[in-house]
């Protein structure tokens, strides 16, 4: 949830606001997409929300915790229990294996993953014969598939999905989109989803449109035409 | 070419960290090379220099026949050993037609000792000399004061002056071979224009003085100055018809000074540049590194430029004008140091008591340019290379392909490198049973061929080790483990610079302490008295005669037996006879006699060192400076004195003395009372106190110290083996940076996912260890066995065992993984500072 977030970069006459007083709240154990033309500050509000960087002004919560609250060691415990992350690239560490990467967060703080979560998210991917291959052995959409797996066997209260089709072929993009909602459905996850592809948009619960740093519009039960027309609409 | 010429420097300013780290490697490597040559040049440049002006005036030089050339030994100045010359051989030169002046010049020992302590320590000796009064023919010069008189008076050179603290005027004292002198400094002198001569400190005495004091009838050679118009060639051979006299010209004069001086620095040359051609190897593996990555970086950039039309030559280019650039400013940044380096290098060679290098550095134009080749040929190639590979790759697969270097480890690589590695254990232990040192020169291919297998030694270790990391730290263990293996070339390579490192010390260690073993096993085995008086140096025997008498009349003090050292010729080499007393010695040093009776001594025989009893009853003709005797081989003893310059005949000391003269001792072995140790070591101490150029050593210190010329020498190595292990370091921060800047995409993504700065800061260095541990395990490893193959091969009598010291590998173990992780320290601290962010979206 952002309330009242402000995102400056630089200062003075070259400053560029990315969020300009943003008031948002992601509903729970929904699946909201965030929209949004190119330097529109979707990412920035993401990002701000998630942990990954600061507000220049107002506050980002997860849950009941104040982000501005914490220190650098408290914003990543707060990543390593309570958020996952999806990312478009780099999503994976190269020298562990499918499972080691998956269970990242939780031998990072320590805890054994339990085998039943494990057993249900690698069920749920469909990654069974794949957990003891390293990401080079794993194609693009397994590689994706592995990161969604990793997001989610934490059972974190939110996750956090920036651009997780943008490098996939459109078959595997949806398979992944699939697996997101699935998730949202089945386990009551709560998702928060940048893109720019109303079809990535069309499987959420909730589009928030984006423009100049401020929040456009808000579309419950989109449909990949409902966010085209509205994307349309913001001259793009 | 200046549009390439400016997007290349502007590439260079992007990226100024990594080049800053390359830039640095190659200045370090520039500047040890260079300081290197400058030093050797000085050191050899500056004795040779000074011999020559100070014996400019010097035609011709008369000296005593030669009776034999110098052994060979450690330690050995080169000088050959020739018979005394006639006492009036002066005025018969002078009497010669054609020549203009001719100056005795006496040369013995003469130690300057100022308020009851000798001055100058170190591998320097102690001369006395007349003050020639001929000015052309004289190599000292007036600095201060007035030239030596009266008995009683006397100049020293500079450098004795300023390490004393005495200026003219004052009075001192001066031990020789007669004992004690009471002295007044009239004045102060240099060697041509350098503080001393060189590896010498100088005590000039008047002419009166000479004979007295340094115990020789004669002088030990007469200069000449030929009269301006007479033929040159005509007075030589009218010199040289002199009887019981050789006459050498003054250019052979010059060049036989001139080798004996610089002959001991060649040593320490070739030690030098030993040390250089390790840094350079060091330095360029760094360089290599880093334009590899760089290069494999920019592959993505390179296939677009291909793939929109530009030349492969123009993507090569690019490359290599940007190693040009950094190769310039490096180098000269390096050469600028390496000058200054030199002050450095001098200090450290100073620590060893060398203090020989007196006036300027000589920075020559060779020195320069060959430092500066090197410096930029090495960049130059390690960028052509990993270039060249670049360019070659078809352009979308460049495209297409991720920055990381492949994983795979080519079999054929490795397999060569195993065969490379049997062949050279096959050639080492063919040279050990075969005692062949040319079956050592396959031995060395060990290096190429751990070049070879490097990349597979990488991936195993890091498959090995991944379960040991695991268990100890966790998940960063496997990562930092598998970032080992996941370039295996650039692990390897940053390893082998480190490998190399470490190799050479252990090298050096086990050479030394099999030396130190082998120089120090008589004392340690046949030393049997409570306390030894040494000599102040080793080479030369400094403890007044009298001081055994006075230490027997003390109370308590059992027995007290000197050992005194002559150099005699024996079937033409020259070799140290010691003087003893061969009843009163037995009891306190065990020389093992396997054959005969040391007590037969008393009526003129001679003992033998050595392991054949059959000698006995030979005859053994020994030429000393004033006599020659024939004496009988009475007995065969198996081991000698100890150190550097023990004896490996003995006569008894009457014997001796009759022969060679008045003699100082060398070592004076005292056995106290029972029961009264403490007090009586205190009496001995208090008379040993009292009397310059003996020092005191209890049994167990006289056992360790045996051998310390080595160690001392050891300290300047291991000085310089930092120097090279720094550089070494440097590419362990070097390619640490490298591969962090490489994963940043990774490394932003565990921030994102948990892992806090700590645990990232912890899989940086954990890899940095466990790399430093392959590499300096791999390093000891070699070194231990090419160490052993060399010494049993080519030590000889000198290192009779090979001692290995486990305990300093286990430390230079430690150290050098120590150091690693301090290496990695830096670019640890920077990868945990970087906001997550920027490591994510960097380049997804």
């Amino acid at each position: 949830m952002l309330v009242g977030a402000v995102k400056r970069y630089g200062s003075g006459q070259s400053a560029v606001v990315a969020l300009d007083d943003v008031t948002i709240a992601f509903p729970a154990e929904k699946f909201t997409a965030v929209m949004g033309p190119s330097g529109s500050g979707k990412s920035t509000m993401m990002h701000c929300a998630a942990g990954l960087d600061r507000l220049t002004s107002g506050r980002a919560f997860v849950g009941n915790t104040d982000l501005s609250t914490l220190d650098d060691r408290g914003l990543t415990m707060l990543r390593r229990e309570r958020i996952g992350f999806v990312f478009q690239g780099f999503n994976l560490v190269a020298t562990l294996t499918a499972e080691e990467n998956i269970c990242l967060p939780l031998t990072l703080s320590g805890r054994r993953p339990s085998g039943e979560v494990l057993d249900q998210v690698v069920t749920l991917l469909r990654l069974g014969d794949r957990l003891h291959h390293r990401p080079a052995e794993l194609s693009g959409g397994q590689q994706q598939r592995v990161a969604v797996a990793r997001a989610l066997v934490a059972r974190p209260q939110v996750v956090f999905a920036d651009e997780p089709t943008g490098n996939l072929d459109t078959r595997s993009g949806q398979e992944i989109l699939g697996f997101l909602r699935s998730a949202v459905d089945l386990h009551h996850q709560s998702i928060v989803m940048v893109t720019h592809d109303p079809n990535a948009a069309a499987w959420a619960d909730r589009v928030v449109f984006v423009v100049d740093g401020r929040v456009h519009d808000v579309m419950d039960r989109p449909s990949a035409d409902s966010v085209l027309d509205v994307m349309k609409g913001l001259g793009r | 070419m200046t549009q390439m010429m400016r997007s290349a420097a502007r590439s260079v300013l992007a990226s100024r960290g990594r080049f800053v780290l390359t830039g640095t490697a190659i200045m370090l490597s520039v500047a040890f090379l260079l300081a290197t040559l400058v030093l050797s040049d000085s050191l050899r440049g500056q004795a040779a220099g000074d011999i020559a002006q100070a014996l400019a005036g010097t035609d011709a030089v008369v000296q005593g026949v030669v009776l034999g050339e110098p052994g060979g030994g450690p330690g050995d100045l080169g000088r050959s050993v020739r018979r005394s010359l006639d006492p009036d051989i002066t005025e018969r030169v002078a009497a010669v037609d054609g020549v203009d002046g001719a100056a005795s010049q006496w040369v013995g020992f003469a130690k300057l000792v100022v308020d009851g302590s000798s001055v100058g320590t170190g591998t320097a000796t102690d001369a006395g000399r007349n003050w020639v009064t001929v000015p052309a023919l004289n190599p000292f010069r007036l600095e201060s004061g007035r030239a030596p008189v009266e008995v009683g008076e006397i100049v020293i050179d500079r450098s004795l002056a300023g390490d004393a603290g005495v200026a003219p005027g004052d009075v001192v004292q001066v031990l020789t071979a007669t004992g004690m002198h009471d002295a007044t400094i009239t004045g102060v002198a240099t060697f041509a224009s350098a503080d001393a001569a060189p590896l010498q400190r100088t005590v000039l005495l008047p002419d009166g003085a000479v004979s007295a004091w340094l115990d020789t009838a004669a002088p030990t050679e007469v200069l000449v100055d030929v009269a301006e118009g007479a033929d040159r060639a005509e007075v030589l051979g009218r010199l040289s018809a002199l009887s019981d006299a050789e006459v050498v010209d003054g250019p052979d004069y010059i060049q036989t000074m001139q080798d004996a001086a610089t002959s001991p620095l060649q040593f320490l040359t070739v030690f030098l540049l030993a040390f250089a051609v390790v840094a350079m190897l060091i330095g360029v593996t760094i360089i290599f590194n880093t334009f590899a990555l760089t290069v494999a970086r920019r592959r993505r950039e390179s296939g677009l430029l291909r793939a929109i039309g530009a030349e492969r030559r123009q993507v090569l280019g690019g490359v290599v004008i940007e190693a040009a650039l950094v190769g310039t400013v490096a180098t000269l940044a390096g050469l600028v140091c390496g000058v200054a380096g030199v002050g450095a290098l001098r200090w450290l060679v100073g620590l060893t008591g060398v203090s020989l290098l007196t006036g300027p550095s000589i920075v020559s134009t060779t020195s320069i340019a060959v430092a500066a080749t090197v410096g930029m040929g090495a960049t130059l190639l390690s960028a052509w290379i990993p270039a060249r590979r670049a360019a070659a790759t078809p352009p979308i697969e460049a495209l297409r392909e991720s920055a990381a270097e492949p994983r795979v480890v080519s079999r054929a690589r490795t397999a060569s490198g195993l065969v490379l590695a049997a062949a050279a254990i096959a050639g080492g232990a063919v040279a050990v049973a075969g005692s062949n040192p040319v079956w050592l020169m396959p031995a060395a291919a060990i290096v190429p061929a751990l070049v070879l297998c490097g990349p597979a030694i990488v991936t195993a270790a890091a498959r090995w080790s991944a379960p040991v990391a695991r268990r100890a730290a966790g998940v960063c263990g496997s990562i930092a483990a598998g970032n080992l293996s996941a370039s295996p070339r650039r692990s390897a390579s940053t390893a082998l610079a480190l490998m190399l490192g470490t190799a050479t010390v252990t090298l050096f260690a086990i050479f030394a302490s099999s030396l130190t073993s082998g120089v120090g096993t008589d004392v340690r085995e046949g030393l049997q008295a409570d306390l030894v008086v040494t000599s102040a140096t080793p080479d030369f025997s400094t403890i007044d005669p009298t001081l055994a008498g006075r230490m027997a009349a003390l109370p308590d003090v059992d027995a007290v037996s000197a050992l005194s050292i002559a150099e005699g010729i024996v079937a033409g080499r020259a070799e140290a006879v010691g003087g003893i007393d061969p009843t009163a010695l037995p009891t306190m040093f065990d020389l093992d006699p396997i054959a005969g009776d040391l007590a037969d001594l008393r009526s003129g025989g001679v003992a033998v060192v050595g392991d054949d009893p059959a000698l006995l009853g030979d005859t053994l003709e020994i030429e000393f400076e004033r006599s020659t005797i024939d004496a009988p081989i009475v007995a065969v003893v198996a081991r000698s004195t100890g150190g550097f310059e023990a004896p490996a005949y003995f006569v008894d000391s009457a014997t001796l003395d009759a022969s060679a003269g008045r003699l100082l001792d060398a070592l004076v072995f005292v056995d106290l009372a029972d029961g009264m140790v403490a007090d009586a070591e205190e009496d001995v101490r208090a008379l040993v106190r009292a009397t310059p150029g003996s020092f005191l050593e209890t049994r167990a210190e006289h056992v360790a110290n045996s051998g310390s010329e080595i160690a001392a020498f050891g300290n300047f190595i291991y000085g310089m083996l930092v120097l090279a292990s720094v550089i070494a370091l440097l590419g362990v921060a070097n390619t640490t940076a490298l591969a962090i800047s490489e994963r940043s995409g990774e490394i932003g993504l565990l921030r994102a996912v948990g892992a806090t700065r700590r645990e990232l800061r912890r899989i940086v260095r954990l890899e940095a260890a466990l790399l430093s541990f392959v590499a300096a395990s791999i390093g000891i490893a070699v070194a231990v066995g090419f160490g052993w193959a060399l010494i049993e091969v080519t030590g000889g009598a000198d290192i009779p065992s090979v001692i290995v010291p486990w305990f300093s590998l286990v430390v230079t173990l430690v150290v050098a993984v120590a150091a690693g992780v301090g290496a990695a320290a830096w670019p640890a601290f920077r990868v945990s500072r970087v906001p997550v962010l920027e490591l994510v979206s960097r380049d997804g």
